[in-house]
């Protein structure tokens, strides 16, 4: 079974490029364009990482990690900015990565694979 | 009563006028032509302060006192010339003792035939003809010398100079005359009473060769006190070093304190009934007897004035004490009104600096407001290009890595390329940008440096940085955004070790230079690779922002911001160098 990832962002050109990349890399990808509507689908989907945006109009990535933690604990979060400010919140702490922005895509994929290993692990211990 | 007319009166006044106008007190003379005076009755030698013998005719005008003699050549020129017949003045002057003298003056013609051009004067000493007491005589010197002190106080708010006058007034023949005198001022803190100047002879030598030159200089109260408020340094060197730091400790139960706290002065012999601090201070100053006369200026002890008469050994009355208390009040409200003086000066001079400061303030809050603008500027720029570029460059990777690329696959390649090194510019930009969040401080600037040459050897990862580096031991502490400035110095290190070094070495070192903080970047390169590095600095560094590099150009604002400037430095002969300066922090405000 494919793991699932959830990519929140709402620029249309880097979902689409995440969930071309992403499911050639053997992901199953979803992709919604806010926090809120992230919320939203995981309180009924199960995935195994998301890949979470922060600035975004309606709720910020740095809300809906609040919520996400709050629903899907055991889910991990990356957090993947154009910003480099946002690694100093602490609030930005509640996440299991944190990444900028690159078309430079192997750092991600890389961080991907982590999170999905450990996950893994886990649920078979 | 003398009546009988000398051979010289004889000889212009007749007998019985001349003994008349003697009894009068009314002086008369002749003056002949050439200004000399060839006649003259008792009462005018007395008037005009010549000596008793006939001798005195025959005196000169230039003899006698100036203001007098201006009136007489006016007077004899004018009767000479047949202006006129007669001539009335009224004269006022000090005499060579420093009495004032007021004299009426009447000249004329002896004759109207103009065989001779003799002119007959007569004085008329109004002091006399008021009857003026002596008492009255003493009571107008005491004033005289009283007005004479306040307008010298009156003319400065400098305390030395105050304390110059204060002293030539209780000391001056023309003044109070005392011998010497010893001026002590109040130290409130520790409530002592601290020697600070005096004036008078050491010796009874000194005395003699002080004492004739001033009476040969004939110089009035007000004159000397002007003379000597002029003089440089100190009025007697040898006197001063018996006060110079000599403390005197205000106790309760010495005869000094109580005056000090009563405010009224004291005119002492020294004996065994004196108290030890007294006595001690009278030891100190080698003195029998002394006047002891504080300086209170609305109840506040302003100092101590001592005087006595040690070298002439003259009795000290009560009366000239109590004229040295008048001088000293009067000093005292002076010093006072310096000390407002200066207290008011020192408020305008730190009001002045508080103002600069306020300026200079003002000028970095608007350069760090512009700072923070251009971060957040900057912040909102690098978002908005980091999803384009993000998209761009990750299609083009992926094509690339797909194989499908084809014929493209060169430009997909060139693509890839610069999208990198666009998202390496932005990555620097955003450095930047979280930069302008931090807050001033005092940075060391050495420290600043050491620590971006370790970041750029922890970027660099593995290759060997050319890199040399020597820091002066000596603090140079700047002012400034801490990061803004580390990420500057580091722009600028990295250009050094990535753009202009290779194939050769940089020697970097830090130095104070005229206030300033210097970072010299000197590129050890070979000739045959100088030009090729002058003219990549040049370029560089190009006058023209437009063509500049950015990260270089973030770097120089920075720099500027703070005060800064970074540039070449010049020098022909010498390898291509960069500098880098700020300005040190002044130690005031640290």
């Amino acid at each position: 079974m494919k793991s699932r990832v959830l990519i929140v962002d709402d620029d249309e050109g880097v979902r689409a490029l995440y969930q071309t990349e992403l499911s050639q890399a053997g992901y199953e990808v979803q992709a919604v364009d806010s926090g809120a509507a992230a919320v939203s689908i995981v309180e009924n989907e199960k995935f195994d990482v998301i890949v979470l945006d922060i600035e975004m109009p309606d709720m910020s990535g740095i809300e809906a990690l609040s919520h996400l933690r709050r629903i899907c604990p055991e889910t991990p979060v990356i957090l993947n900015t154009a910003y480099n400010t946002y690694k100093q919140d602490f609030q930005s702490w509640l996440a299991d990565a944190y990444l900028m922005k690159s078309s430079d895509l192997e750092p991600l994929k890389e961080q991907i694979r982590k999170l999905v290993n450990r996950g893994e692990q886990l649920s078979r211990k | 009563m003398e009546t009988i007319a000398t051979e010289k009166e004889k000889s212009f006044i007749p007998k019985y006028l001349t003994g008349a106008l003697n009894d009068l007190g009314i002086g008369a003379f002749a003056l002949d032509q050439n200004g000399q005076i060839s006649g003259i009755n008792r009462a005018g030698r007395e008037i005009l302060g010549l000596d008793g013998s006939d001798e005195s005719a025959g005196t000169n005008l230039e003899h006698i006192h100036q203001n007098l003699a201006v009136n007489l050549t006016e007077a004899r020129s004018k009767l000479s010339n047949g202006h006129t017949h007669a001539m009335v003045y009224g004269v006022e002057y000090d005499d060579n003792h420093g009495r004032p003298q007021c004299l009426d003056i009447c000249c004329l013609r002896a004759d109207d035939d103009g065989t001779s051009e003799q002119i007959i004067c007569f004085l008329r000493d109004l002091r006399r003809s008021h009857r003026v007491s002596d008492d009255e005589l003493h009571l107008r010197q005491e004033l005289k010398i009283l007005s004479d002190v306040a307008a010298a106080l009156s003319s400065s708010t400098e305390l030395v100079q105050l304390l110059k006058v204060i002293l030539t007034g209780a000391t001056a023949a023309q003044g109070l005359g005392f011998n010497r005198a010893f001026l002590f001022l109040h130290d409130e803190r520790n409530n002592t009473l601290v020697g600070h100047m005096a004036v008078g002879p050491r010796s009874a030598e000194e005395a003699g060769d002080i004492w004739s030159n001033l009476d040969s200089m004939r110089l009035s109260l007000e004159e000397l006190l002007d003379n000597n408020q002029r003089k440089a340094g100190q009025l007697s060197d040898g006197l001063n070093e018996l006060v110079d730091d000599f403390r005197i400790r205000i106790e309760d139960d010495s005869a000094i304190g109580r005056i000090c706290r009563e405010g009224s002065w004291l005119n002492l012999t020294i004996d065994s009934s004196v108290d030890p601090v007294t006595a001690s201070v009278a030891r100190h100053l080698g003195a029998d007897a002394m006047a002891l006369v504080p300086m209170v200026s609305k109840g506040h002890l302003m100092g101590l004035l001592v005087a006595d008469n040690q070298i002439t050994r003259r009795p000290i009355s009560d009366e000239a004490v109590e004229l040295l208390q008048v001088l000293a009040n009067q000093a005292a409200v002076a010093m006072e009104r310096a000390r407002l003086y200066e207290t008011r000066n020192q408020k305008r001079i730190e009001l002045e600096k508080t103002n600069r400061l306020l300026a200079e303030t003002q000028d970095q809050i608007i350069r760090i407001e512009k700072m923070s603008v251009i971060g957040e500027l900057t912040s909102a720029i690098a978002h908005e290009l980091r999803n384009p570029l993000t998209v761009v460059g990750g299609f083009a990777n992926m094509i690339l890595k797909s194989g499908t690329a084809g014929d493209n696959q060169e430009y997909l390649n060139i693509i890839a390329t610069e999208i990198r090194r666009a998202e390496s510019v932005l990555n620097q930009v955003l450095d930047f940008s979280r930069a302008s969040k931090g807050e001033n401080r005092p940075i060391d600037f050495s420290q600043l440096v050491q620590r971006s040459l370790e970041l750029l050897r922890g970027r660099m990862s593995g290759k060997e940085t050319p890199v040399f580096a020597s820091m002066t031991d000596e603090p140079l502490i700047v002012y400034g955004n801490y990061e803004q400035l580390l990420h500057a110095v580091y722009q600028f290190l990295k250009l050094t070790a990535e753009d202009l070094v290779p194939p050769g070495e940089a020697e970097i070192r830090t130095e104070r230079r005229e206030g300033r903080a210097l970072l010299l970047i000197r590129i050890l390169c070979t000739d045959e690779t100088r030009d090729k590095v002058r003219k990549t600095l040049e370029r560089i560094f190009s006058q023209n922002r437009t063509s500049q590099r950015l990260t270089i150009l973030v770097a120089g604002e920075t720099i500027r911001y703070h005060g800064g400037n970074i540039g070449l430095a010049s020098g022909e002969d010498c390898p291509p160098s960069l500098y880098m300066e700020l300005p040190l922090m002044k130690e005031s405000d640290r």
